[in-house]
């Protein structure tokens, strides 16, 4: 006879009402582990889906994706004549946020070399891949646009050729891929307007100008115009065989900028970008499942105490220790596992609803549900303690 | 054939001018099949002696034998596991019942039989035969609280002969029922006492209870000084 599971028994109510209550907040727990787990994926998703051999980025900058890094375009040129570079492509990435089939989305916007260059999307899984080198995308699905959808983005109308579900941003956020000068135009091309009043602007700042005639004034406005060929790095495919490490020294030795590989690149946004948000994702964590525990360890010593006068006259009655612990510790394990096997229930059947990437991973529920066995184990003692302590004579009386 | 002895049991609590002496050189002999009461006012030391008997507080001089085996002499506690001695050969029937309240009554009657080792179909047959020897078996599956006072008390009592006790120990058995359910609980245990040869020791403040009982003891302030048969 078992007595935990007895006492539970005639406890229906409360016992459901607090696995319910219990299950919540492990459904919290393992939402975190999760989101903790898709902050890291969907942060390096992109790096790792790019995966270049090396980044080249600004120097002294952590760049693209932890810290701003800007190139001239051109810089291509130079890095792909270092000895061991096979390919060097431009590449830029940026966050916007615009009307999409009327509804404002947040998204990334990838600009790469679409005849053959580096970074654009590995896996097309409906449509093609971009052909021509202006007005088609492809977007990542959760976007929620069609083959065939056009899109307004800054002057033109993009028209969604493919789509792909390769990767998102760091936010989670999806991926539009473009052509790199229609990504460099949706970033830099101002309207018409504003063309207008720049230039008249410049022009009145050389008119001031008294060594400047009109003529000269009006023909320097046009190299003195704002360069939009700009980019965020340049990605580098190397030779078979060639030495990465000293391509990357060479780039930065003789070229005045970094170079990463896909590895330091992941740990720039795992120290850098990523580290607060996952420590405090850890500590809301290890938060929650200390609530949990205290929460079962009251309701254990509330269990407990209920029968206090019950363990005593199992007490009086010859029931060994061990018989009363068992009791005890079984039902903090019965709360804390079917708690544990409700939130488990829950948010495995509720991630794909969370607007953030929720990514379950089977070693963070083993290593949870091995710290709340352990929580149930300490939430106990509280009640142990009282059921030990309680002397058998208290059953005698009224 | 003797089941308790007790030579010069005394228990004092505190010392100095805070010193109370509970019991003094109390003595007394239950033998198999003898039906022992022990009758006394409240602050009398029925609750005191009661614990000593029940090996479950420690007294501070004396010597106790019981079931032939020294349990306390001046030295202390004879190195008995008390709590085996409890379980295997006392049974206890309490004031208020003290039935396990989330347990049925066939429940309660099988947790001293599997706290002994008999489980599964034996403790149940066993359990089915004490409650209809208290003629209570038809409520077998109702929970303590679903039970009259009488009935409850029928089922500790059931719970008390589990082990096969060689002692019954009854704290006020009949303080908690009527006139009626008391006579019929005292009837049980004289019953108990006669078929099966344990020796019971009640101890109460009625003394309208104990008429055919072998002894009757009488506590007064810690001394048991009278004795009638």
């Amino acid at each position: 006879m078992d007595l935990a599971f007895q006492d539970l028994k005639r406890h229906k109510g409360r016992f459901i009402a607090t696995i319910i209550g219990v299950g919540l907040l492990f459904t919290i727990v393992l939402a975190m582990n999760g989101l903790y787990r898709g902050n890291i994926a969907d942060g390096t998703a992109l790096i790792r889906s790019t995966n270049p051999d090396l980044w080249v980025v600004q120097r002294y900058r952590g760049g693209p994706f932890n810290e701003q890094s800007t190139l001239p375009e051109f810089y291509h040129y130079s890095v792909e004549s270092v000895p061991g570079v096979e390919k060097a492509s431009p590449f830029i990435y940026y966050t916007v946020e615009r009307l999409v089939h009327r509804q404002s989305r947040h998204f990334s916007i990838v600009g790469y070399d679409v005849f053959g260059g580096l970074g654009g999307p590995k896996h097309i899984i409906a449509g093609r891949g971009i052909g021509q080198a202006h007005y088609e995308m492809v977007a990542h699905v959760k976007l929620g646009v069609q083959v065939g959808d056009r899109i307004p983005l800054g002057l033109h109308t993009y028209t969604v050729v493919g789509l792909t579900n390769d990767a998102v941003d760091g936010d989670g956020d999806p991926i539009v891929y473009l052509s790199l000068h229609d990504a460099q135009e949706v970033l830099y091309q101002p309207d018409n307007e504003e063309v207008r009043n720049e230039r008249a602007r410049l022009l009145q700042t050389l008119s001031g100008q008294s060594y400047l005639s009109p003529d000269q004034a009006k023909k320097l406005l046009g190299p003195l115009q704002p360069d939009t060929h700009i980019v965020n790095a340049i990605l580098v495919q190397m030779k078979p065989g060639a030495n990465r490490k000293e391509a990357a020294g060479m780039i930065e030795k003789w070229l005045y900028l970094n170079a990463y590989s896909t590895k330091d690149e992941v740990q720039l946004l795992l120290k850098g970008r990523l580290a607060s948000i996952s420590k405090q994702l850890l500590l809301f964590r290890v938060l929650l499942l200390l609530i949990s525990v205290v929460i079962i360890s009251l309701v254990v010593y509330t269990f407990t105490m209920e029968k206090i006068r019950s363990i005593a006259v199992m007490k009086l009655i010859g029931a060994p220790d061990w018989e009363i612990i068992r009791m005890v510790l079984e039902q903090s394990l019965l709360l804390t596992v079917s708690a544990f096997l409700i939130g488990q229930f829950i948010i495995h059947n509720t991630y794909s609803k969370f607007p953030r990437t929720v990514l379950l991973v089977p070693g963070d529920d083993l290593v949870t549900f091995i710290v709340a066995l352990m929580g149930g184990v300490l939430a106990s003692i509280l009640g142990l303690w009282n059921a030990l302590k309680t002397q058998p004579a208290t059953a005698l009386g009224e | 054939m003797e089941i308790l002895r007790i030579e010069g049991l005394a228990k004092i609590f505190g010392s100095g001018e805070l010193e109370v002496r509970a019991l003094e050189d109390i003595n007394l002999s239950v033998s198999k099949g003898e039906l022992v009461a022990l009758l006394g006012p409240s602050g009398s030391g029925k609750t005191t002696m009661l614990l000593c008997i029940s090996l479950i507080l420690e007294p501070t001089s004396g010597k106790i034998d019981f079931d032939g085996q020294t349990i306390f002499q001046k030295n202390g506690w004879a190195g008995v596991d008390m709590r085996r001695l409890r379980r295997e050969k006392v049974g206890f029937i309490f004031q208020s019942h003290n039935l396990i309240p989330f347990l049925t009554a066939r429940q309660n009657v099988l947790l001293p039989l599997n706290l002994i080792g008999i489980k599964g179909e034996k403790a149940e047959n066993r359990a089915r035969e004490l409650l209809e020897y208290m003629e209570i078996a038809h409520r077998a599956d109702a929970l303590p609280a679903l039970l009259s006072g009488g009935e409850q008390q029928r089922v500790a009592i059931a719970r008390a002969l589990a082990n096969n006790a060689k002692l019954v120990l009854a704290d006020e058995p009949t303080a908690s029922l009527d006139t009626a359910r008391g006579t019929k609980v005292m009837e049980i245990l004289k019953k108990i006492a006669r078929e099966n040869q344990t020796a019971v020791i009640v101890v109460t403040h009625d003394v309208r209870m104990v008429n055919g009982f072998d002894h009757v003891y009488h506590l007064k302030d810690g001394r048991l000084n009278s004795q009638e048969t």
